[in-house]
């Protein structure tokens, strides 16, 4: 991958990243060594504004009753901040088998691994609730979302480990009934499924109000398909087999898994998922910015 | 080429290896893991199963190499024919350049491609290269000596043109062989440059070319040619109210396999067109076109038969010189007037034939007066006296001044009563006659057939001399320089010839008539009787052409009607070639000059106002048949016999240097096999990094 623009980027290098063992701090040496590439941008979140006054109502905390107002209109008003929006984010991460794979120094699961970190860890900073959900062909672990929960997420995150195949159809109408309230959901995967499947998944979360960003992780390998030599060519998550004499098909391959992931994307456009996809060789900075984004958009908004 | 051991190319069949390597997909024994087979299993099994070659490059290289080590191991070596072919760096050579110029190479476009390539030849010398240039037609000559200047070799090259000569290999290669034997060069090559005619080498040609000479050939022969050829013409003589006409016969011959009609022809006289007549002719077939007998001019007429242009000019026109006066005029003295006349089997022998034409007159001896002698070839004195008187001396001044005499002895031939002036003519005759007639004639038993007379009787079975009989002759007794030129069985002389100032007198002791003998109703007399009378009339036959490379002997054009013979030997000549080119011959050394170009030569007396002497000069028909050789029999000839020279001279021809320089080229195959095997390591490796196999 070519170099980054701002100096100390290369830190944001997958390859140097999956060296570190500890979760934590890599996700802090790449949020704040990227936000200090970025001086700190005056948009970003400022949780303690006052935001509005509402009515008392019955079962409010009294305690924050707003006494001066009280004074000035006889009636009882409660103040709210800003911190108050703050919504849950949750790491929904495939940790299906065929995560495992990489054909350079980190496979798919470190990329993941470390992009759910520094986004979490970043959501945190911004005091949001941060929780996990891994999954395969079931869910694997749940870490509800707290404020207080980084250092669990970080902990399963480094437990993770791909062990079966990938139903994100099955995985995903279970937690349908996981989340009560609206959330943020960042999905990270490589989605080898039908992608009609990968939507209509995405739909039944997204009819409850949640907000999703799909991840689409895949190595280059997967995307140039560089292979030469007839050989067998084995399934990590069937372990089925077949004969491949990979330089005749290499064209009809790209060509395919092109189309695999235009349609996702073009699909997830249609239900308001936000979707980008990520080569392992790229850096990580590329995520943070799309992921800053979109934040970004959503305080505007909102 | 050639192999040593050519069992080795069996070797080739190891090619079936690559092949079946390249187009054999051999499956790695470790297994790829991929995250998923979801797209690979969509793609149609087919597409994964088509046989192809892989790696067209690797698979050449290895099916190079493979072939490389075969033909290595088989020792091949090259052969004197293949060697033909130049092999640049191994030193300097010695380029013999052998250029046809002979007149088939002005066929269509032969010659601006013969002069291209020799072009081209001298253009691609060598820094140490030497180069000659030698052209032939039938003869050749070195047009440089050998040098490494290439301008003098473009110079030489340009002043060359195609002469009218014919082709001769065998004096090209004589020349070249010589010019290669004396170099010292290490490297000899011969570029022949030619039609390749096939009447150039005859395959008895030896040049034996230097030991290791390489022969290069350039052959322009176009593979159909066509071409239609003047071969020669005929003339029939006839005289009307002593106006002497010709009627000329042209003989064409197309040589070509396309019929061609319509052919034109034109009969041109002193450069006038007279007459043209239309042919048509089969494929490779020969026609006449007879024309109209025209009036000869006085003096030498210059005739041309024109045929119209095609690819090769040269032989379409036919050049001939012909005069008037080719009739020899004879006149007979039959006896005196009262007998019967005897010359009846003699005036109708000579008045057959036209080659020459005899015009006869027979007088008897009283008749004729000293006028009739005016303008004769020949007197005949049939069985008659000798005139007397004031005739009599005419007729010796008639003979001394170059007339012929031609006297037979018959019984009214009285010796008695010769004058006096007889014995300067006639040899002393006895009164008395020989009679053989008891026992039933004689025969002639000694024939001079070395004398111009009987030459045409030399060939065997030409002429029966052994059946005429003589029954009577009369013996004469022959002066100091009278030749017998035939006798009889018993000794006495049949025939005796004697010169008398210019002129010759025949004695025939026998008589023209039938009486004495037989002779007049043998098959031979007609010939005899002419052959008697163009010798003693002295006629030579008449030459309407000639052809080129001949050579005219001046004196003897000029000797019979110019004075003395001595005067002609010693006179200056000067010779006009139809190209302008004035040739003047003085001293006695040079007396004849070669008659090298097509059309009329002009041969003059230095100083001389006279007409001059016209020879006309056609090139050799043989030529016109542009039937090519093969190349590599004529190129190959000369290689073999250049191969068995050197076989036969072993010791220094073949050393061991040049027979391992001859075999060694499995060295160099071997060392290609080499960088092949280098360079196919390199991208095997090459290509096998490419296939990335992840974990």
């Amino acid at each position: 991958m070519s170099g980054n623009a701002l100096p100390g980027m290369q830190f944001l290098d997958p390859a140097v990243l999956a060296r570190i063992g500890n979760l934590e701090l890599v996700a802090r040496t790449v949020v704040e060594g990227f936000l200090g590439g970025l001086h700190r941008s005056p948009h970003l979140g400022t949780s303690v504004d006052f935001a509005e006054h509402r009515p008392y109502m019955p079962g409010d905390d009294i305690r924050r009753i707003d006494w001066r107002l009280y004074g000035r209109v006889d009636r009882y008003y409660i103040k709210e901040y800003e911190a108050d929006t703050n919504t849950n984010f949750n790491v929904l991460l495939d940790v299906s088998k065929s995560m495992s794979f990489g054909s350079g120094a980190a496979t798919k699961m470190d990329y993941a691994r470390t992009l759910a970190a520094c986004l979490a860890y970043f959501s945190n900073q911004q005091r949001d609730r941060v929780g996990l959900i891994t999954w395969d062909e079931d869910i694997v672990e749940i870490v509800p979302p707290s404020a207080k929960h980084l250092p669990n997420v970080l902990h399963a995150l480094a437990r993770a480990a791909p062990q079966r195949t990938g139903n994100i159809e099955r995985v995903f109408r279970k937690l349908n009934e996981q989340f009560k309230r609206r959330s943020m959901l960042l999905v990270i995967s490589d989605f080898y499924e039908d992608p009609r499947k990968i939507v209509d998944a995405f739909a039944q979360l997204r009819g409850r109000g949640n907000d999703i960003m799909a991840m689409h992780i895949l190595d280059t390998a997967e995307l140039e398909f560089p292979y030469d030599g007839a050989t067998s060519f084995e399934d990590m998550e069937t372990g089925e087999r077949i004969p491949v004499i990979p330089e005749y098909l290499r064209d009809q391959y790209r060509t395919m898994i092109r189309a695999h992931v235009a349609e996702i994307e073009r699909l997830c456009g249609d239900q308001g998922v936000d979707y980008w996809l990520f080569d392992t060789s790229m850096p990580l900075d590329y995520a943070l910015f799309a992921f800053l984004s979109r934040r970004q958009f959503l305080t505007r908004i909102r | 080429m050639a192999f040593l051991a050519p069992l080795f190319l069996a070797g080739l069949a190891a090619l079936v290896v690559p092949i079946l390597v390249h187009l054999t997909h051999k499956e790695r024994k470790d297994v790829v893991v991929f995250p998923s087979l979801m797209f690979l299993t969509r793609i149609p099994y087919q597409a994964v199963r088509r046989q192809r070659i892989r790696n067209w490059l690797l698979f050449a290289a290895r099916c190079l190499a493979l072939i490389l080590l075969a033909v290595a191991f088989s020792r091949p070596f090259l052969t004197r024919a293949v060697a033909n072919v130049p092999v640049r760096g191994l030193g300097p050579r010695e380029l013999v350049i052998l250029l046809d110029r002979s007149y088939s190479m002005g066929y269509g476009d032969r010659w601006t491609r013969a002069v291209s390539a020799a072009r081209g030849a001298i253009t691609g010398l060598g820094s140490n290269d030497r180069a000659s240039l030698i052209v032939f037609d039938g003869t050749a000559a070195a047009a440089t000596e050998p040098t490494a200047d290439r301008a003098i070799l473009t110079t030489a090259l340009d002043r060359v043109k195609p002469s009218a000569g014919i082709t001769r290999y065998e004096p090209a290669f004589k020349l070249a062989q010589r010019v290669l034997a004396e170099s010292n060069l290490p490297r000899r090559e011969v570029l022949l440059i030619s039609d390749f005619q096939r009447l150039g080498w005859d395959g008895r040609d030896s040049p034996s070319l230097p030991a290791g000479t390489t022969i290069n050939k350039v052959d322009l022969a176009d593979a159909k040619t066509s071409n239609v050829a003047v071969t020669g013409v005929d003339f029939r003589r006839d005289y009307a109210e002593d106006r002497e006409r010709v009627a000329i016969t042209a003989r064409l011959v197309n040589r070509s396999s396309e019929p061609k009609t319509g052919q034109s022809v034109t009969l041109e006289l002193n450069g006038r067109a007279v007459e043209t007549k239309q042919v048509n002719m089969a494929a490779n077939a020969a026609a006449t076109v007879d024309f109209a007998a025209a009036p000869l001019p006085s003096g030498t007429t210059r005739g041309v038969i024109r045929a119209a242009d095609d690819a090769l000019p040269r032989d379409n026109a036919f050049f001939f010189a012909i005069s008037r006066g080719q009739a020899l005029s004879v006149l007979v003295i039959d006896g005196r007037e009262g007998g019967a006349p005897r010359s009846l089997y003699v005036e109708r022998a000579l008045a057959i034939g036209d080659q020459p034409n005899f015009r006869v007159t027979t007088k008897r001896l009283g008749s004729v007066t000293s006028s009739d002698l005016a303008g004769r070839s020949l007197v005949l004195l049939n069985d008659s006296d000798l005139p007397a008187g004031d005739l009599g001396r005419r007729l010796v001044e008639y003979v001394q001044n170059g007339g012929g005499l031609l006297v037979a002895l018959g019984d009214r031939s009285a010796p008695r009563d010769r004058p006096s002036y007889a014995s300067d003519l006639l040899p002393a005759t006895a009164d008395a006659l020989v009679d053989r007639s008891p026992d039933r004639g004689g025969t002639l038993g000694y024939i001079d057939r070395s004398h111009p007379i009987f030459e045409l009787f030399s060939a065997p079975r030409s002429g029966d001399f052994s059946t005429p009989r003589f029954f009577r002759y009369r013996s004469i007794t022959p002066s100091p320089g009278d030749e017998q030129l035939a006798r009889f069985d018993d000794g006495h002389i049949a025939l005796l010839e004697r010169k008398v100032g210019r002129g010759r007198v025949l004695v025939f002791t026998s008589s023209f008539d039938g009486i004495w003998n037989d002779l007049p109703l043998q098959p031979v007399f007609l010939p005899v009787a002419h052959q008697l009378a163009k010798y003693a009339a002295a006629y030579a036959d008449e030459r309407p052409w000639s052809i080129v490379g001949q050579v005219a002997n001046l004196p003897s054009i000029f000797r019979d009607s110019t004075g003395p013979a001595r005067a002609a030997d010693q006179a200056e000549y000067v010779a006009v070639a139809p190209s302008g080119e004035r040739t003047r011959l003085e001293g006695t050394a040079r007396r004849s000059v070669e008659l090298a170009e097509q059309g009329f030569y002009e041969l003059q007396r230095a100083g001389s106002r006279a007409e001059p002497r016209i020879v006309a000069v056609n090139v050799d028909l043989a030529e016109s048949d542009l039937t090519a050789v093969e190349p590599q029999l004529l190129t190959g000839a000369m290689v073999a016999r250049a191969g068995a020279d050197s076989a036969s001279s072993a010791v220094e021809a073949s050393t061991p240097a040049d027979l391992e320089r001859r075999q060694g080229f499995w060295w160099y195959l071997l060392a290609a096999v080499l960088l092949l095997l280098v360079g196919e390591t390199l991208l095997s490796n090459q290509l096998s990094r490419r296939i990335a196999v992840p974990r």
